[in-house]
């Protein structure tokens, strides 16, 4: 671990990590970038393993996506995550691919920063100056960017363990290879009822994940079509799409409504 | 009809399962020699520009490179640098300008591919640019930039050419005919329905990418290649080399997909140019965008009008048609005559016009795509009946049971009549699909009958051994569709031997015989014949060396299953051949068919198309989900079941693919979807959860046992059922395909704000 | 270009190899003569390259030759026994996938072959009895342009229970 850092230092942006490398072989072969060096951080064995605390499930920065599909304590504690998992790309890019990269990359049509923002999920990163932790939130900061510091590296994804009554959703609509709306909703339900606002994300459909306002439906009635409505709306009001291939943003942002209401249904369905 | 066959008729294994399972199969991209030269090619990033001139130092000098050949060596080296079945206007490289982004502007061939790219990335082509025009009905209007100052020498021969008539701007060819008073007749109907269609351009993604490897062999040009059309294309390299064709051998082994799009020349004339100009073989791999900037399919807008009677029988049918052709010319004259020919779909129609224009535009040129002109057209014609039908309060099935032309009749005048039961045929689908519907899906269906393209010059030959085993030489190439195994089931059948004993050689002009196309689902009607016709020579020859051998007049020796009886003397073939000439030795049968005989009238066969959906529509997305999905091959006869399901199966979800999902699309000068990343095809998933795949056979075609082709028409269908489908699902029928989420939920927008209205 | 050996075990036997950084596995492999892994897409969308490494199917367009060090790679060439057609070789031994591909004419041109068989082999290797769904699912970043999918999943389920292939072939 030490030694990646040293190289990062060393070599600083003429230098990649490289873990599974489906994005990054990609990028590199369709020239969009170049690097004279790239570190292989995949011997390091601390980082390729998934661990549970009392709070957190901490996802080693070289944790496959394959990995996380087959994880006993992710299916248990994350089963949205988990289902996530088993739909990222194909099977060849989920043997390969790491999560880690995968916020890495911050490329905006991509499933799992929905769904790590959704559930308050951090990015542990270690560089020369020492060890920090940022909210998935603040990690992506736009298209293809992230807070990630020249000389750091990404050391795990910490996600915090729900209590037992949260539920969790994950949908997407895809047409072409990526997703081109994803929604998250996390959410307590009790009786009927939101416990305190709902966590509702709503990403790929613009540059980074998208939170939805929800602070006025804490405690609403989930069985009240207007809740979903009124979060539909508010998602339909905060992204900013753009036409191209996947859609015109009118309808993206259509189907963005149409994917809150189908997610928080399917958290309704949990809680029954 | 009970006629009985041993192998015939038959889901006979694939003659190439094991190659094909195991890895062992060798395509043109596989193929290497010793010394051997890799070429990248340098292509316009403009869509229309002269060229005033490319600065090629560098890359020449950069590591390994060997030489950066550009469209002016070609014609200051006094070769034919163009080519072009129809019309050769087709550069090899640019010549003083470029017609479309991607266009072929210089080769640039080195010991590596990696020293070729880094070295094509320093050739610097300096543009004049000028105006461009991406769009077909803007290529026509009044001002348009024309792409061809001049027109290429027309070449295509019978089979080929339209004609020249009419030939301004950037018009490419022109169909146009008809009968009866259409005006009258449009006048005095009952009932008209009218309406503007569109036809996406299509890429037909076949998984190997063009390739070719060429070199010269003591002056002879060789060349290995993905082509469908090796004779072909043995003529295009022939012309440009000033060759004598027996000096050109093109080479086809396993091809990685044809559909079509491999059909004729498209990266051998580079690549022979690099082994030219190097003395080095030279190999040329596209990538699979660089695949997408060589051919894809026409694209199609279509004007269409139908008149009707109170009870729905015809009228009249007007179509005007444009297609979207690219910037050569290429294989699109006969698609525009396809598209015109096939429009107004298998009916009887009393006055009939139509008019298509096939349009330069600076896109990448179109050709060939399965079925082409079928597909684009029928969307127009069939959701007509449709809307006809919904007007007029008859069911949309009888409705086309009371047009429909029966066997025998013609659907265009002197051509063969039909040679199929289309009535039986769709009531046979409709039953399938549950017509008019069951539960939730909303079931959409057609027909067609296409004027099969396939020009029926075909020959081949057997060799019987002296152990009586066959080796079948044709010049039809292995696409996957199956014709290594249905030619030697034709061989094992006629000659009477086991289908193991067969072997076929076939893909390799300096040694098969001459095949004009694997196309237009000819190989097993048309090639199917002339192996027929082989397979009867070989045995007149062996009756002749047994009379010989048994020293009896020809006239007394008859064939047995597998040899020839005189008296009560019985030879297996091998045992005649070994008799004759003592030791060893063989019997070479040749056959041939012609536009003769059974071939006199065109087309050969009417390929029929028979097909259709039961869908339903996701109300707030508008995702369309196939639930059912039923061809009817209407075949003649199937030869290998098997491989006719897989044909059906296979062209009806490519017509899916289009339906649904396939599009090129251009954004300005440039295609923007030229990767599979965002050119969606049909996946695992898009499998319609339940599949029937009907197999009508009535021994009606002019193949052998009655046969005729297959491998298209069941995806001719699939775009206009689909929109039909969809219209019946949601009240309002997609003229334009493909049908996507966004536009069907965009139609459903529109169908409720008008609903307000009333 | 840094060049370094690897050590893998490639169809069963034992390499050194020397490589460059940069080659990717389909061009080490492709190098070596095993040509049944194919190019297409190169962009890890069509699976036609689809090598296992260590038993996980992967992109070998998209993954580095070196990545191999230390693993066990398989290709198509790897999976029926050796001496397939060759002259006076016993009858070909092959995989159930490969029987059962060939049974249900699960494959046309035969490009996206190699590739659909490898990563049906991983398939089964984790799941060997998988439903319908499953297979569908797996496979679904492999594409084939000529089958229409369907014969493809009857062969993996064969493959999967050869008993029920008996019951349900033609």
């Amino acid at each position: 671990m030490a030694e990646a850092v040293a190289l990062r230092q060393r070599h600083g942006e003429d230098a990649a990590i490289y873990a599974g490398g489906t994005e990054l072989l990609l990028a590199m072969k369709l020239g969009v970038a170049r690097w004279p060096h790239l570190i292989d951080i995949k011997p390091i064995g601390a980082l390729r393993v998934v661990t549970a605390t009392k709070e957190w499930l901490r996802i080693g920065a070289t944790v496959t996506h394959w990995d996380l599909e087959r994880d006993a304590a992710v299916a248990k504690a994350l089963p949205a995550l988990a289902g996530l998992e088993a739909n990222v790309a194909n099977v060849r890019v989920r043997a390969a691919g790491t999560l880690a990269g995968n916020l890495a990359f911050a490329e905006p049509h991509a499933d799992p920063p929905t769904l790590l923002v959704a559930l308050g999920a951090r990015v542990l990163l270690e560089g020369s100056r020492g060890a920090r932790a940022l909210p998935v939130s603040d990690f992506i900061t736009g298209m293809y960017q992230t807070a990630l510091g020249a000389d750091e590296l990404i050391v795990a994804i910490d996600i915090p363990l729900p209590h037992r009554d949260v539920r969790m959703a994950y949908v997407k609509f895809q047409i072409l290879e990526r997703p081109s709306v994803g929604v998250a909703a996390v959410a307590t339900i009790r009786d009927g009822r939101f416990v305190g606002a709902p966590s509702v994300v709503v990403g790929a459909v613009d540059e980074v994940p998208r939170v939805v306002p929800s602070a006025e439906l804490a405690g609403a009635d989930v069985r009240d079509p207007g809740t979903a409505d009124a979060l539909a709306e508010a998602a339909q009001a905060i992204v900013d799409p753009t036409d191209d291939l996947a859609g015109s943003a009118d309808y993206k942002r259509h189907v963005v409504g149409v994917f809150v209401r189908r997610a928080i249904g399917s958290l309704v369905a949990k809680a029954a | 009809m009970s006629q009985r066959h041993r192998v015939a008729g038959t889901s006979a294994p694939r003659a190439d399962g094991i190659a094909k399972v195991t890895g062992a199969a060798r395509y043109a991209i596989d193929m290497s020699l010793p010394g051997m030269t890799h070429v990248i090619v340098v292509r316009s990033t403009r869509a229309h520009a002269r060229i005033r001139g490319i600065e090629r130092d560098a890359a020449a000098a950069s590591p390994g490179v060997l030489r950066v050949i550009t469209g002016a060596d070609l014609v200051a080296a006094g070769l034919t640098p163009y080519y072009g079945h129809v019309v050769l206007d087709h550069p090899v490289l640019a010549i003083g300008k470029v017609r479309f982004h991607g266009e072929p502007v210089a080769l640039v061939v080195a010991e590596s591919r990696r020293e070729a790219a880094e070295a094509a990335d320093l050739v610097a082509i300096d543009y004049e640019e000028l105006p461009s025009v991406t769009d077909a009905l803007e290529a026509l209007a009044p001002g348009a930039p024309v792409l061809h100052e001049e027109r290429g020498e027309r070449v295509g021969d019978e089979g080929m050419d339209g004609g020249a008539a009419g030939l301004v701007g950037n018009v490419c060819s022109v169909a146009e005919f008809g009968w009866g008073d259409v005006e009258a007749a449009f006048e005095s109907a009952p009932v008209v329905v009218e309406g503007e269609y569109r036809y996406p351009m299509l890429y037909g993604y076949a998984m190997e990418p063009y390739n070719a490897l060429a070199f010269f062999d003591q002056g002879d040009l060789v060349v290995y290649s993905s082509a469908q059309h090796v004779y072909m294309v043995r003529r295009d390299l022939a012309r440009m080399f000033g060759l004598a064709l027996a000096r050109v051998r093109v080479i086809a082994p396993y091809v990685g997909g044809g559909y079509g799009t491999k059909s004729y020349t498209k990266v051998e004339g580079m690549t022979a140019m690099a082994t030219y100009f190097t003395g080095r073989p030279a190999k040329l791999d596209c990538s699979v965008e660089e695949a997408m900037l060589t051919t894809r399919s026409d694209s199609a807008f279509i004007r269409a009008r139908s008149a009707f009677t109170k009870d729905g029988m015809l009228l009249a049918r007007d179509f005007e048609i444009v297609m979207n052709s690219g910037a050569y010319t290429d294989n699109s004259p006969l698609v525009n005559q396809k598209t015109a020919n096939r429009c107004f779909g298998p009916y009887k129609v009393p006055a009939l016009r139509v008019h298509a224009t096939s349009t330069f535009t600076n896109t990448v040129p179109a050709s060939s795509l399965r079925g082409f002109g079928a597909p684009q057209g029928n969307i127009a014609g069939e959701l007509q009946m449709d809307e006809a039908a919904l007007r007029l309060g008859i069911d949309a099935v009888e409705l086309r049971l009371r047009n429909l032309v029966g066997p025998g009749e013609e659907l265009l005048p002197g051509r063969r009549g039909l040679d199929a039961d289309l009535k039986d045929d769709l009531r046979c689908l409709a039953v399938s699909l549950g017509w008019p519907g069951v539960g939730a899906g909303s079931v959409g269906l057609g027909v067609s009958a296409s004027d099969a393209g396939a020009y029926p010059t075909s020959t081949a030959a057997v060799r019987i051994h002296s152990d009586s085993s066959v080796t079948l030489f044709t010049g039809s190439t292995e696409l996957g569709q199956g014709s290594r195994t249905v030619l030697s089931q034709i061989v094992a059948e006629d000659l009477g031997v086991p289908l193991e004993s067969v072997a076929i050689v076939s893909g390799d002009t300096g040694v098969v015989t001459y095949e004009r196309t694997t196309g237009a689902s000819r190989t097993t009607t048309v090639t199917g014949r002339a192996v027929q016709e082989a397979c009867k020579d070989a045995r007149r020859r062996v009756r002749e060396l047994a009379a010989q051998v048994f020293g009896v007049p020809v006239t007394s020796v008859e064939d047995t299953a597998a040899g020839v009886r005189s008296g009560d003397q019985e030879l297996a073939y091998g045992e005649v051949i070994e008799r004759w000439f003592g030791a060893g030795g063989e019997v070479l049968g040749h056959g041939a068919v012609r536009k003769a005989d059974g071939f006199a009238k065109m087309p050969p066969f009417w390929e029929i198309g028979c097909s259709g959906v039961s869908l339903t529509v996701d109300r707030e997305t508008g995702v369309v989900s196939i639930e059912k999905l039923t061809t009817v091959g209407d075949v003649g006869f199937a030869l290998n079941p098997a491989l006719v399901h897989g044909q059906d199966a296979g062209a009806s979800m490519m017509g899916l693919g289009a339906a649904l999902h396939e599009e090129l699309v251009y954004e300005g000068e440039q295609l923007v979807n030229s990767n599979v990343v965002d050119y969606r095809v049909p996946r695992f998933s898009d499998i319609p959860k339940d599949v029937d795949l009907i197999l009508a056979e009535r021994r009606d075609g002019a193949g052998p046992y009655g046969a005729k082709g297959s491998g298209e028409g069941a995806g001719n269908t699939i775009g206009g059922a689909v929109a039909s489908a969809i219209g019946r699902a949601i009240g309002v029928f997609p003229h334009q395909l493909p049908a996507t989420p966004e536009r069907v939920w965009r139609l459903m927008q529109e169908s409720k704000a008008a609903a307000k209205l009333r | 270009m840094a060049r370094r050996e690897i050590g893998l075990r490639l169809n069963g036997t034992d390499r050194r190899l020397e490589v460059e950084d940069q080659v990717l596995l389909i061009e080490l492999v492709r190098g070596l003569g095993l040509v049944g892994t194919k190019l297409s897409c190169d962009t890890q969308v069509c699976g036609a390259c689809t090598v296992l490494v260590d038993g996980r199917p992967v992109s070998s367009c998209t993954t580095l030759a070196i990545e191999a060090d230390g693993r066990a790679v398989e290709t198509i060439e790897g999976l029926a026994n050796a001496g397939v057609g060759a002259p006076g070789s016993e009858a070909p031994t092959l995989h159930p996938l490969q029987q059962a591909f060939i049974d249900r004419f699960a494959f046309q041109c035969g490009y996206c072959t190699p590739g659909m068989i490898m990563a049906a082999k991983a398939l089964l290797d984790e799941h060997p009895r998988p439903d319908a769904a499953a297979v569908r699912h797996w496979m679904e970043g492999n594409i084939c342009r000529c089958t229409g999918y369907a014969t493809i999943v009857e062969a993996v389920l064969d493959a999967a229970d050869p008993a029920a292939r008996e019951r349900s072939l033609p």
